[in-house]
This record gives structure tokens, sequence and C-alpha cells, in this order.
């Protein structure tokens, strides 16, 4: 029998998981992409050295650019460390912190965050950011409706709009598991992961040509400590998204029900486990797929659409 | 603040209809969603490949019909469409694809005239067509009718399915896709058939196979002569009168 945790101390533990093991997570899917291209690949805590590296480092800003150019990384940050209160990370009973929001609360915390960058990259006068700045507002823009979509399908499930009851749904029986709504709007959150984190139908995420960038061509005129900020940004919005789909879309099993350390020791372990498995098939779809033309996301979009669509209305007739 | 989250009563949740249901649900939905490839997919040889994808799926359905329901009928019903629809029907298009062109190669068979085809973009038919299904679900769930065999909603989804298939006949001017619209058409009715009527007579529901075979047949012929005539697949060829 292990002690049991107070609280305030799990819902710490929730953001201290996500923000700690985020660049570990990028690192582990890095490393699964390179053994698939035969390549050896970087040591899986590459992104932690990369990070304490770029804090040790220079900052400079573009002559001009205002005081919202340094305050966006912080804010975006402090945006995506709010996140982990919101949704089931470790516990499968809702912490007092996670009724502040539901998944709309924590769609409009990571457009919030996505904005605030955006604007950022405006500041600058640079090109490229700009470009990658309306770029990524562009499509988020037609990414929106499906994630709009999967949110009336988790309501019509559960009739609220909680991320708690959506995996206390899931849990109850295999029957919610295999319905096509349930199936069809995971399929869409799936996509819109790929899309709102930069993957390969959408974009090369590790690519370093200017004209195929989205997301990542927003950061080009940070440096030092605030580029750091965003890169770990980027990394928490990776590991954020791919627990909203693990514990609460495909597999709300492994989290803790009680209190006791032993049992949200476990409840961690499982997280990344999940983590990596979602990861692993973002790789494995990196290395499959050729990145789209840039007019040919709308197409990607559509079927993400379409997914989310036919879940709402399968619900609707009752059933499905 | 913890409210008991499992108990459905609390929560207002839709209940789940069991999971065989859920199972004929979502292989149903598979084949809708397969019928929305083929309105977006290019070219010829890979719409073919999603008709027999679709078709292997109508025969999945039918086995866990049969299983479920104990009706033996339906796994020799299921045998049968997939030794036809499966193998038989895309063994032939391809090879009247194939033809064309008398001196091709066997890998060039990929005609002229599908690949541009499209009259509208991939993103708007696939907009246009959630259209078609939202018409299609609503009027089934508007009919009311239960099947003993399989829920309401794989009903609706073949409803949505058959306007899907018109659609993709219609937003294409080439003969091989309207073709493959046509075959899969049959595909969603032989999905509302399994629906509503799983328990009819054998003998009925392969007379019904067969009039497919018709039906290729027939479209292999317009097929063929529709490219000895205009040297391209294309209907688009078709609009202008000629004396």
């Amino acid at each position: 029998m292990s002690a049991a945790l107070p609280i305030p101390v799990i819902q710490l533990l929730q953001v201290l998981t996500v923000a700690v093991a985020a660049p570990g997570v990028t690192g582990v899917i890095a490393k699964v992409e390179a053994r698939l291209q035969g390549r050896r690949g970087p040591r899986i805590a590459q992104p932690y050295y990369d990070l304490a590296k770029l804090f040790r480092k220079e900052a400079l800003a573009p002559e001009g650019a205002s005081w919202f150019f340094l305050a966006a990384p912080l804010i975006a940050v402090t945006c995506y460390l709010t996140i982990p209160l919101l949704i089931p990370v470790l516990t499968s009973y809702g912490l007092p912190l996670g009724y502040m929001g539901d998944i709309l609360g924590g769609g409009f915390l990571l457009s919030l965050a996505s904005f605030v960058v955006a604007t950022a990259a405006l500041e600058t006068g640079s090109p490229y950011a700009q470009l990658g700045s309306s770029r990524a507002k562009t499509f988020s823009a037609i990414a929106e409706p499906v994630v709009l979509f999967v949110v009336f399908t988790v309501a019509l499930l559960t009739g609220t709009d909680l991320p708690y009851a959506l995996a206390a749904t899931v849990r109850s029986s295999a029957g919610q598991v295999i319905r096509p709504a349930h199936l069809l709007a995971a399929a869409a959150l799936f996509m819109v992961i790929l899309h709102e984190t930069g993957r390969i139908p959408v974009e090369t995420h590790t690519g370093t040509n200017e004209f195929g960038m989205i997301e990542e061509a927003r950061a080009f005129e940070h440096s030092g400590p605030y580029f750091a900020l965003l890169r770990w940004g980027g990394q928490l919005k990776q590991l954020i998204l791919f627990t909203i789909l693990a514990d609460v879309f495909l597999a709300p099993w492994g989290l803790a029900s009680t209190q006791r350390a032993a049992d949200i020791g476990l409840a961690i372990v499982a997280l990344l486990a999940k983590a990596v498995a979602v990861g692993c098939a973002v790789a494995v779809i990196d290395n499959s797929f050729a990145k789209l033309r840039l007019f040919k996301i709308t197409e990607f979009v559509s079927g993400a659409f379409l997914l989310a669509v036919l879940g709402v209305f399968t619900l609707y007739l009752g059933g499905g | 603040m913890n409210l008991a989250l499992t108990d459905p009563a609390l929560t207002g949740t839709v209940q789940a209809p069991g999971v065989y249901e859920g199972v004929a649900n979502v292989i149903a939905a598979a084949m809708l969603l397969i019928e929305f490839g083929m309105l977006r997919q290019a070219l010829a040889r890979d719409q073919i490949r999603l008709y027999a994808a679709q078709s292997a799926l109508l025969s999945v359905l039918a086995i866990v019909i049969a299983a479920d329901r104990n009706l033996p009928d339906l796994y020799a019903l299921a045998a049968l469409s997939a030794g036809l629809k499966v193998v038989a029907v895309p063994l032939v298009l391809r090879r009247l694809l194939g033809r064309p062109g008398a001196g091709s190669a066997p890998d060039e068979d990929e005609p002229a005239g599908v690949a541009g085809s499209q009259t509208l973009s991939p993103a708007s038919a696939v907009l246009a067509g959630i259209v078609l299904a939202a018409y299609g679900f609503f009027c089934a769930g508007a009919l009311g009718i239960h099947g003993p065999a399989a829920p309401a909603t794989a009903l609706a989804i073949a409803a949505a399915m058959v306007l899907v298939a018109f659609g993709l006949m219609i937003v294409r001017r080439d003969v091989a896709s309207q073709a493959i619209g046509f075959f899969s058409l049959e595909n969603a009715i032989s999905l509302a058939a399994l629906v509503v009527a799983a328990g009819l007579p054998l003998i009925l529901e392969t007379a019904f196979l067969f009039d497919l075979l018709v039906a290729v047949v027939v479209f292999g012929m317009l097929i063929r002569a529709h490219h000895t005539k205009a040297e391209s697949l294309s209907t688009a060829d078709l609009t202008r009168l000629r004396g």
C-alpha cells in the first residue's frame, strides 16, 4: 500500500508530466522515424539538449518589434501548460480545476497560443515568418469545422462536452468503442492532429525549405530562450493533442482511479506508453506518404471533415 | 465536484446499441467511406480496387449477420457475392479497360480521359457528396424502417451510399467511372437488402446478383462501343450531335 497523494499534488503532476515528457516524445518520434529510414538517428534525449543549448544563448529581437514579440512565446507556453489541467492526463476522475473549461475551452487555449505566435511573427517584418503565419491561420480556419464536428459528436455521445465524461463513456462498454460515430470522430481528430502538429501529409517536420513551411516558419526570427520556448511549446502542443486522442478517444484505460501514489505512477507510465504508440503511428505515416502540395491540403482537410460529419450523421439517427 | 461520470443516467449518454449493431454499423460506414474514396479517386485502376474492397466488406457484413442472426443461407450468399464482385467483376473491368489501344502493354492500362474527368475539384466533390449523404440519412431517418436483422443506422448509410453513387456517376465524365458508380450503387442496394430483408430466400438474392452480371456485360459493351467510336472514354464528346 502506498500513500495517498493530495489532490493539488496530482493536479500539479499532470502539468509536470506533460511539461517534462513532451521533448522526450518528440525525441522518440525522431528516433523511430530515423530507424524506419535506415538511419541511426539522433539520441532520444536530443530535444532536451537542444532546449538546454537554446536557453543558454543570447536573445535578439528584430529592429522595430514591440514587446509583444518577446511576450508571445511566454503566453503560448502558459496556454499550453494550462491545458493539462483540463483534460484527463493521469486520473479518470475529474480534478477540481478540470471543470474550469470543457473541450472547447481547451480548443480556445490552443488557438490563443497559435494566434499570439502568429501575431509575433507578423511583428518581425520577415517575409518567411509572415508567410508562415498567414498560411497557418488560413489552414487552421479550414481545420476548425472538423474540430467543431468532433466536439458535436462528443456532445451527442455524452450529453456534455467534458473530456472526462467522454473518457468515462468510452470505458463503460465495448459497444461504445465499436460504434461508427466514435471511430469516425477519433479518425477525424487524428487527421486534425497530423495537420496541427505539422506532420507529413501537410508539412515536412524537419525540412529546411521555406516555401513548404507552415507552422515551422513562424519562429524564424526568434532566438535564444524565446526560440527555446517556442520549440518547447510545439512539443507540448504535440503531447497534449496525443493525450487528448489517447486518453479521451482511443484508449482511456490505465488512468488512475484513486489518489494512491502507485496508481498515479502507473498512470504516468501508461500515458507515456500511449503517447509513444501514437507517435510511432505518426512516424510510420511520415515515412509512407509524400507531402501534399500546398493547395492539396484542402483535400486532406475535406477528408477529415467528411469523417467528422458522417460521425454526427450516424449519431443523429440515434443508435450509430 | 467529483460527479459520478460513469452513471449514464446522470450524464444523459446516448445508449450504445450493442456490439453486434456496432460492428454492422461500422462495416456499413466503411463502405460509405469507400464510396467517397471512389468519388475523389483519379485513376480507374484504383477505383476498381476500391470497388473490390467495398464488395469484400459487404460479404463480411453478410457473414456477421449470418453468424449473429443464425441465417445459414447468408454464408452461401456471402461466398457467391465475394466470388462475383471481389474477383470476377473487377477482373472483367480491368480487362475491358486494358483493351483500348490494342497494342498497349498490360501495365499501361490507364486509359486517357479518366484522370481528368472530374467536373468538380476533389474537395468540392466531397462536400457535394456530404450534402447528398445528409439528404439520404435524413430521408431514411424519416421513413423509420426497422429491419429485424440489422440496425436502422446501416439502412440510412445504405440510402446515403445510393445517393453518393449517383453523385459519382454525375460528377465524372468518363464511362469507366460511371460503370464503377453503377456497380457500387448495386452494392449499396445489396447493403439495404441485407439490412431490411436478410431472411430473403437464397434463390431470390442470387437472381439479383446475376442481374449485376447483365449490367457488367451491358456496360462492357457500352465502354467498348464508345471507345471505338470516340477514341476516348470521356462522355464529354457525346454532348454534340453528329450526323
